[in-house]
């Protein structure tokens, strides 16, 4: 075992591998660091010189795109809607799951197939008829319509990926708690949801980065400038006449932040959470 | 303690073409522990379910001291369960998991407090009350589920193949376990499983159930020495009892079975032979001759030796008679010298021949039979 030969033989198979994975690393976080790096470059120095380092970091930049162009409104816009989102897509779609997951009643087949073909359908498919309903109720160009339209178009997937790993929860814990006397709800308040906390994790962080980033249906439901969110406003350093790169970058690196620290913390729960249970 | 009456109980799953259970009737006595014994999908669990109030009732009553629990909801009708899977609470730490029920029945915390460290110092979990059940070990946790239903001092105990998660050495302490805290605790039992060890060790009476219906209840030793069918004759036993097709004769004016090339008397008074018998044997009864003295008369059977299973404490024959048709397995001592291919005498004690109607498989009741 572990002979010389086989030692190199082993590393000459997974060569090729190797390879593939640098050069997809390269294809996907190079442009990445490309922004990243012109977020701390003026525009003329990117002109002038498109893929160089930082000579000098400029730092205001950053404080110029939070002050001057809008970015701490676009900022909270997003916060507030992203996390209204979040927070109501996983109280109901957890209630839902629950539901579908434990529940036998007449009509579930044709409930759970209702709510999880809405995965089907691409967002631009439902694009123009969401907007003649958002007009006719009201609520075009508001915040409160983007969350209506974030949790309907999200909550396929949020019940999806919960029933999943709640179906997996033994019914021998529910029948035991019938028995001690507690309700179905605190059945589902005191059981499921804190064994369910993995794949609420896994949710939570999912939607939470699909929807930061989400820009189709903001870009349509919202007009004012002073309910853009984040992923519009960089639309603000987009005239018809020049393009601003520099505060573009900066303001893709402003947008992109939260995202990429709440994958650093959380990735690795959001990963078990979505294979709990997979292998007994 | 209670008692706990089942009369004509019934379940029909929706879809399923033949009752789960039918027409199940059963009283279990004040402090009685009562086993439901019988094979993967025969409806115990089912049984216990309606009288736990988990599964609805199609049609009977289940009646806990009297009062008809039909339509009480489970918490309720004070009763504990012991599930197969213990039902451990993942996110919470033995003490709560044995405190939860109470804290919705809104005990007061220093009664609980009292209650719960009484049973964990009962059953030895007194060290392990912060630990949550993934830091225990099997043992551990079914004492945690019994815990839980300990605590709550209910009137009757159900229990679903509590031990089927263990090992084998653990299953038999546990089972022990138990048995001692029921004699302690004298509370109304009923345990479902398919293990006829436990069932023969741990319960007052035992009720066999098959296909959905009661085939036999009474006390252990009574149900295994007179056993109401070939079906509770073969399910109970390890091995299961022979069950050999007889072909009757009479001889010298008695009537006989020929059974394996050898004559049997069958008895007097042996009625309802219009459709064909079958002779059953336990393989306890059977002995290499000569047979030990101070038994009932002996038929002597020539065999060949199929194959020889030695156990260690005892050995297994195969064995089969003249004209090879018909296997049948004698238990003998450790000691024999028999090989397959072999060809010898086996004794078979008449006294223990049990009778079988062929056709409807119900035992037909015998006087002394011996050999012809």
């Amino acid at each position: 075992m572990g002979s010389p030969a086989a030692s190199w033989l082993s590393h000459v198979r997974r060569t090729p591998l190797l390879l593939f994975l640098m050069l997809y690393t390269v294809i996907s976080g190079g442009p990445f660091l490309w922004v990243a790096t012109m977020s701390l470059r003026t525009t003329p120095e990117i002109f002038a010189a498109p893929y160089a380092l930082p000579s000098r970091i400029h730092w205001e930049k950053f404080v110029e795109a939070w002050t001057k162009s809008n970015y701490s409104t676009y900022f909270w816009n997003s916060v507030l809607v992203v996390v209204t989102a979040v927070v109501l897509l996983t109280v109901l779609g957890a209630m839902v799951a629950h539901c579908l997951a434990r529940y036998r009643f007449r009509g579930s087949r044709a409930v759970r197939f209702v709510i999880l073909s809405g995965m089907v359908l691409p967002p631009q498919l439902m694009i123009l008829s969401l907007f003649q309903i958002l007009l006719e109720y009201g609520l075009y160009n508001t915040l409160t319509g983007l969350i209506v339209v974030y949790i309907a178009g999200h909550l396929a997937m949020t019940v999806y990926i919960l029933e999943g790993f709640f179906a997996q929860i033994p019914q021998d814990l529910f029948d035991a708690a019938r028995m001690d006397g507690y309700s179905d709800f605190e059945i589902f308040w005191r059981i499921t949801l804190p064994i369910g906390v993995p794949a609420l994790f896994t949710t939570v962080t999912l939607n939470f980065i699909i929807l930061w980033n989400e820009f189709l249906y903001a870009v349509v439901l919202l007009t004012e400038d002073d309910k853009r969110t984040l992923p519009l406003g960089i639309m603000h350093f987009m005239g018809s006449h020049q393009l601003d790169v520099g505060m573009l970058a900066t303001g893709l690196m402003i947008t992109i932040a939260p995202i990429i620290l709440l994958y650093a913390f959380f990735s690795e729960t959001m990963i078990k959470g979505m294979t709990a249970g997979a292998v007994r | 303690m209670a008692v706990v009456q089942i009369d004509k109980l019934t379940k029909r799953y929706d879809g399923g073409a033949e009752p789960a259970v039918w027409e199940v009737s059963l009283t279990v006595a004040n402090g009685e522990f009562m086993v439901l014994l019988g094979p993967s999908g025969c409806g115990k669990s089912s049984v216990l379910r309606m009288i736990a109030g988990l599964e609805p009732i199609t049609s009977g009553t289940v009646s806990i001291d009297g009062r008809v629990v039909n339509r009480v909801p489970a918490k309720d009708r004070d009763i504990a369960m012991v599930f197969q899977s213990y039902a451990l609470y993942p996110h919470m730490t033995v003490y709560q998991n044995l405190a939860f029920g109470l804290r919705r029945r809104r005990v007061p915390p220093a009664e609980i407090e009292r209650r719960v460290k009484g049973a964990a110092e009962r059953l030895g979990l007194s060290a392990f009350l912060a630990r949550k059940p993934h830091a225990l070990s099997g043992g551990q946790r079914q004492r945690v589920a019994l815990g839980r239903a300990i605590v709550r001092d209910p009137k009757v105990f159900l229990f679903d193949e509590p031990l089927s998660n263990l090992d084998a050495a653990l299953r038999v302490s546990t089972r022990n376990e138990l048995i001692k805290q029921q004699n302690e605790i004298g509370i109304t039992t009923i345990y479902v499983t398919h293990d006829q060890v436990e069932a023969m060790t741990m319960g007052h009476r035992i009720c066999i159930m098959d296909k959905g219906e009661v085939i036999q209840v009474g006390h252990p030793l009574e149900v295994y020495g007179n056993p109401a069918n070939t079906f509770v004759a073969r399910f109970l036993g390890n091995p299961p009892m022979n069950l050999m097709t007889v072909e009757l004769e009479t001889v010298d004016g008695r009537l006989c079975g020929r059974v394996a090339g050898t004559s049997i008397g069958l008895g007097d008074n042996v009625g309802g032979l219009g459709n064909g018998l079958i002779l059953g044997i336990r393989p306890e009864d059977l002995y290499e001759v000569p047979a030990p003295a101070g038994l009932g008369p002996m038929a002597e059977i020539a065999v060949r030796v199929i194959a020889v299973e030695p156990l260690g404490a005892e050995t297994l024959l195969v064995l089969s008679g003249a004209g090879g048709a018909e296997e049948f397995i004698a238990r003998v001592g450790r000691q024999t010298r028999l090989k397959p291919g072999d060809r010898t005498t086996i004794a078979l004690d008449t006294a223990r021949i049990h009778l079988f109607d062929a056709a409807t498989t119900k035992a037909i009741p015998h006087g002394r039979p011996g050999a012809s």
